[in-house]
């Protein structure tokens, strides 16, 4: 006795799952300040808690992630963001060695929504001969904002460690 | 022009100095949280993050004073005046640290030993120019240090008087020298600046800047150059003056990058105390008088004033002013610098070239904030907003809206979502549905974040438009924030169902939901095939309800071949449908069976059964079929059962009937009167033998209902021995709509000589034993119950009665279980028994009996062994026999 048909829908039917805040893996980040030190004619370095810093100088961030369970955990994106006031040191996130395999980080320049291996390119409009052109720029690694390794899987009872450096502006 | 083009490349060097960004504030902190995202042993995604890592930033001190002049040889300025007059040196503090800093300052003279100057100044003093003029004006003051912000600047004017007695073309040399407050190991002594003595003209530049220090972007900038012949003589003009074609002095100002001046009437300005004014335009090549609509800086080109005149024209003590204003794009960054320098050219017996003092205007941070749809967030108006034409309960509508830093500095945003009714929830989350928590960014000046509102319609919302409004808000400047619209226009009911007999559910024809209507004997059930279509949108689960007659139940089984026959084995009933989902794909089939009570009366209808099904989703989401159960009527009538007996005569004998209703309607019974052969007189007593009638009428039996009758057999005198008449009585009912029903019994009575008197009666039991009477009378016997049949005979005469024997046959449909029989009244004498009508005779009761055999019993008076004449019953005397049987 119902005459409604409401089959032609013009938008998405939302079914996203959120995902569930977990103590399975454990994450120590620890932030050390980078110091370059002369011996016997040699650059030396050293590492100090970065408690203060100055501008110019280096922050080594150090994450520890372990998995705190006794079954394998899949797809284990580990992501650092480069906080404000500070910018990326190229090279400095080093692909992870883990289990035979070379986890290699990838970067992203919007704050996270999209990630990609370097370098990084995003198109922009611009102007030539009168013209608007969509050109492909390289994103300098100063302009990264977050950087994150996905491991396939992280073993039970198992840690590895990531770093990368910044520099406070 | 060559030291010209050199003063040039500071102003650059400087400029960019500005133009890089600014340090991290000291007393900023750095914190830092790592997250890691993974999917569990379980499947399910999880997030995670670290603890939180802080670092404060420490102060950095770092000042630049200048202009730079290296040493006494080379100052970064001269000024010249006459014996006895004051020059005044302008110079610009600038903090380059991470903090506000106070620099201390003081003077040095090029004096003494080695001293490579002519004479020392008298009054040297150190002003703050606090609007930037490059002048002492009234209220600035002689200071001895300034504070300065991180990244602003301060002026500095240091005043020095050339003596009296120093003649012509003699200098001195002066430095100003800088010490950092917070760091004293930092410091600026390289600004040395020379004053000449001169007799000849001396035409001095000062330059300012309106506002000065900090500006908007947007703002405009009032810049006025002005000076006056300060020196002894008259000041002459310039052939070809800075390559300009014309003849006089010149004033010049190279337009910093980025600033926009658009000429009129009344921009530029100028005025000269003599000559002719002449504005002029350096396109970076040429001079030109021409000045182009629209000046936009670039570093190279240049706006002018030459005051026009011949020969020494310009006299002492005559002064000029030229202004113009420029305004700061709208987009400027913040940080953006625009230093600005002036210079001026005249003779005064040789060409001179004076550089003025240099103005400062920084931009600051603005704060502005752009939401609006998809890709489009500076769009106003109507294109400010978007819509979702149609959408459903029970869903989600997601808008995808950008919103743009439209500011000159990163910056940090909060989102709000606001106007969605109530019920609604509105989430704002990323692209990629992450929520978002708390504000976003920071992001960067001019760039784009695109973020989504996702609305949860509840599964009761109808109606619209529904306008959830979006406001995203700048976190350094709360006041500047900016909506846009996302607007739902309909919401329709995701729910709907159809129920309906079976093969039309969901075929949009409502009128041919209802079954046919069905009619059944109480007692039994009526099936009807039904299906379900979920017409909604969303998948759902209903509930199956049934309105029925009051005893009435309605019991659904789920169809699950959908043929509309119930499934083979029976499945289990249900009360409601699994989770359909929508579309005739989602079908579901079920069998309603209404049970119809035993004894139900009987009903037409074609309206009295009605299925529903109710949406568990939401109640008011409900369909329902109507049909009609109608019930026959049942006749079930019977009068029992055919009785017998003897009477002497005169006499009378009464037999005892019943009359039972089993049909589902009431009846009413009549039985004509009897006629007999021989005059014997039938009457019947429906009152337990209280009143009697020759016949029945109009007696009343309901439902299921039962009534005893007797019938009295009244025998006159004089009928002869072994008269026997058989009275068929025969009964009808009479049931509610005229239908009839008959039934008969007869009863057959024997007129007897003898004074023996027979009567036999009988009780059924439920079941093979004597425990639970099933009827006082056995009118009723189920298969299996017992039966206890006594009959007992009765010498009534005065006289003996010789060779009585008591026989009974094995009732058709039942087995013997046993036989027993009592005397009393006799003198001596045993009980016999025959099974092969007295033929033989035994003591024991026989154990068995089978079908057509019969039991015969007596008392054996004399001992002789059989049942004889010689075996004698006195009066009073009875046999009773006790025969017991359990129905087939």
């Amino acid at each position: 006795m119902k005459l409604n048909y409401l089959w032609a829908l013009l938008f998405a039917l939302a079914t996203f799952a959120l995902a569930q805040p977990s103590k399975d893996v454990k994450l120590e980040l620890k932030a050390f300040r980078v110091l370059s030190a002369q011996e016997a004619g040699k650059t030396t370095e050293k590492l100090e808690p970065a408690l203060d810093v100055k501008p110019g100088q280096v922050i080594e961030y150090r994450l520890e992630a372990t998995n705190t369970t006794d079954r394998n955990l899949n797809q284990v994106a580990l992501t650092i963001p480069v906080p404000k006031d500070t910018y990326y040191l190229a090279l400095s996130a080093q692909p992870l060695k883990y289990e035979g395999g070379l986890v290699i980080p990838e970067f992203s320049f919007d704050y996270g929504q999209t990630f990609g291996k370097a370098p990084l390119k995003h198109k922009v409009k611009v102007m030539e001969n009168g013209k608007e052109v969509e050109k492909e720029v390289e994103v300098k690694p100063e302009e990264y904002t977050h950087v994150r390794w996905v491991l396939p899987l992280l073993k039970a009872k198992e840690s590895v460690v990531l770093t990368l450096r910044t520099v406070v502006r | 022009m060559r030291r010209l083009s050199v003063l040039f490349t500071a102003v650059l060097v400087f400029l960019l100095g500005f133009a890089v960004a600014q340090q991290t504030p000291a007393g900023s902190s750095i914190s830092n949280q790592a997250s890691a995202s993974y999917i569990d042993s379980a499947g399910q995604p999880r997030t995670t993050t670290s603890n939180q890592v802080i670092t404060v930033v420490q102060q950095v001190y770092s000042f630049t004073i200048t202009p730079d002049g290296n040493s006494t040889s080379t100052p970064g300025q001269t000024r010249s005046a006459l014996p006895g007059a004051p020059v005044y040196f302008a110079y610009t503090v600038a903090n380059t640290g991470n903090g506000t800093d106070t620099i201390n300052l003081a003077t040095l003279q090029d004096t003494g030993i080695g001293a490579t100057d002519n004479f020392d100044f008298t009054g040297v003093a150190i002003y703050a120019d606090t609007n930037c003029n490059g002048r002492i004006d009234a209220g600035e003051s002689v200071v001895s240090s300034v504070s300065v912000a991180q990244g602003g600047s301060a002026c500095i004017v240091v005043a020095a008087t050339i003596p009296a007695s120093a003649t012509n073309s003699q200098y001195a040399n002066v430095n100003l020298t800088g010490t950092s407050a917070g760091d004293n190991t930092k410091t600026d002594t390289n600004n040395w600046a020379r004053g000449i003595a001169t007799t000849a003209a001396a035409l001095d530049l000062t330059k300012s800047a309106s506002p000065s220090g900090g500006v908007s972007p947007g703002a405009t900038i009032s810049y006025t150059l002005s000076g006056q012949n300060r020196g002894g003589s008259a000041a002459s003009a310039i052939t070809n003056v800075g390559g300009t074609g014309l003849n006089g002095i010149l004033i010049q100002d190279v337009i910093p990058s980025g600033l926009v001046i658009t000429t009129s009437g009344s921009n530029p300005t100028g005025l000269a105390g003599a000559g002719t004014v002449q504005f002029v335009y350096y396109n970076g090549t040429t001079w030109s008088t021409t000045l182009p609509a629209t000046i936009t800086g670039n570093g190279t080109v240049a706006l002018g004033m030459v005051i026009g005149g011949t020969g020494a024209f310009f006299p002492q003590n005559a002064s000029y002013t030229f202004s113009f204003q420029a305004t700061v794009p709208a987009a400027a960054t913040q940080g953006t610098n625009y230093a600005n320098v002036g210079t001026l050219q005249y003779n005064n017996g040789s060409n001179q070239t004076v550089t003025s003092n240099t103005t400062n205007n920084t931009v600051g941070a603005s704060y502005n904030v752009a939401v609006g749809p998809s890709g489009n967030p500076t769009a106003t108006g109507a294109a400010d907003s978007q819509t979702i034409a149609s959408a459903v309960s029970g869903q989600t509508v997601i808008f995808t809206n950008t919103l743009q830093n439209t500011g000159n500095a990163s910056d940090s945003f909060t989102l709000a979502s606001s106007g969605a009714p109530a019920g609604w929830v509105c989430q704002l989350t990323q692209t990629d549905g992450t929520p978002i928590s708390g504000a976003v960014g920071p992001i960067a000046a001019g760039s784009n974040y695109n973020f989504q509102v996702r609305c949860a319609i509840p599964a009761s919302y109808t109606g619209g438009p529904v306008t959830v409004t979006v406001t995203g808000t700048s976190v350094s400047n709360t006041s500047k924030s900016d909506p846009t619209t996302d607007v739902v226009t309909t919401v329709t009911s995701g729910y709907a169902v159809d129920l309906a007999t079976h093969g039309n559910a969901g075929d949009g024809n409502p009128a041919n939901d209802n079954p046919t209507p069905q009619t059944v004997n109480p007692g039994s059930i009526a099936s009807f095939p039904l299906d379900i279509v979920n017409t909604g949108s969303n998948a759902d689960t209903y509930n199956l309800t049934a309105t029925l007659p009051v005893g009435w139940i309605a019991v659904y089984y789920p169809d699950t071949n959908c043929d509309g026959a119930m499934d083979t084995p029976t499945p289990a009933p249900i009360t409601s449908t699994s989770l359909m989902n929508s579309g005739l794909p989602g079908k579901k089939c079920f069998i309603a069976q209404v049970q119809v009570p035993a004894g139900t009366a009987p009903i037409i209808s074609t309206t009295n059964v009605t299925f529903t099904s109710t949406s568990t989703t939401l109640g008011t989401v409900t369909d329902f079929v109507t049909t009609g159960v109608s019930v026959n009527l049942l006749q079930g009538f019977a009068f029992t059962p055919n009785r017998a007996g003897t009477v002497t005569a005169p006499g009378t004998i009464v037999y005892t009937h019943n009359l039972s209703n089993t049909g589902n309607a009431a009846a009413t019974v009549s039985i004509p009167a009897f006629t007999s052969a021989y005059s014997w007189i039938y009457q019947f007593s429906t009152d337990g033998g209280t009143t009697w009638t020759s016949s029945v009428s109009g007696l009343a039996l309901a439902a299921g209902g039962s009534t005893t009758l007797q019938v009295r057999v009244i025998v006159p005198s004089g009928e002869p021995i072994g008269r026997q008449e058989a009275a068929t009585f025969t009964a009808t009912a009479t049931y509610t709509g005229g239908s009839t029903a008959t039934s008969n019994v007869t009863d057959t009575t024997t007129v007897v000589g003898g004074d023996l008197k027979l009567t036999k009666s009988a009780v059924s039991y439920q079941g093979n034993a004597e425990t639970t009477v099933r009827d006082a009378a056995a009118a009723k016997a189920n298969p299996g119950d017992r039966i206890v049949y006594t009959v007992v005979a009765q010498n009534i005469g005065t006289g003996d009665l010789t060779n009585v024997r008591v026989s009974d046959p094995l009732p058709a449909y039942t087995n013997f279980v046993s036989v027993s029989a009592t005397a009393t009244g006799f003198a001596t004498g045993t009980v016999l028994y025959s099974t092969n009508n007295g033929t033989t005779w035994s003591a024991t009761a026989p154990t068995t009996l089978t079908a057509g055999q019969s039991i015969m019993v007596g008392v054996d008076t004399n001992s002789d062994g059989k049942i004889d004449a010689t075996d004698t019953m006195l009066p009073a005397a009875q046999i009773t026999l006790t025969f017991k049987v359990v129905v087939q």
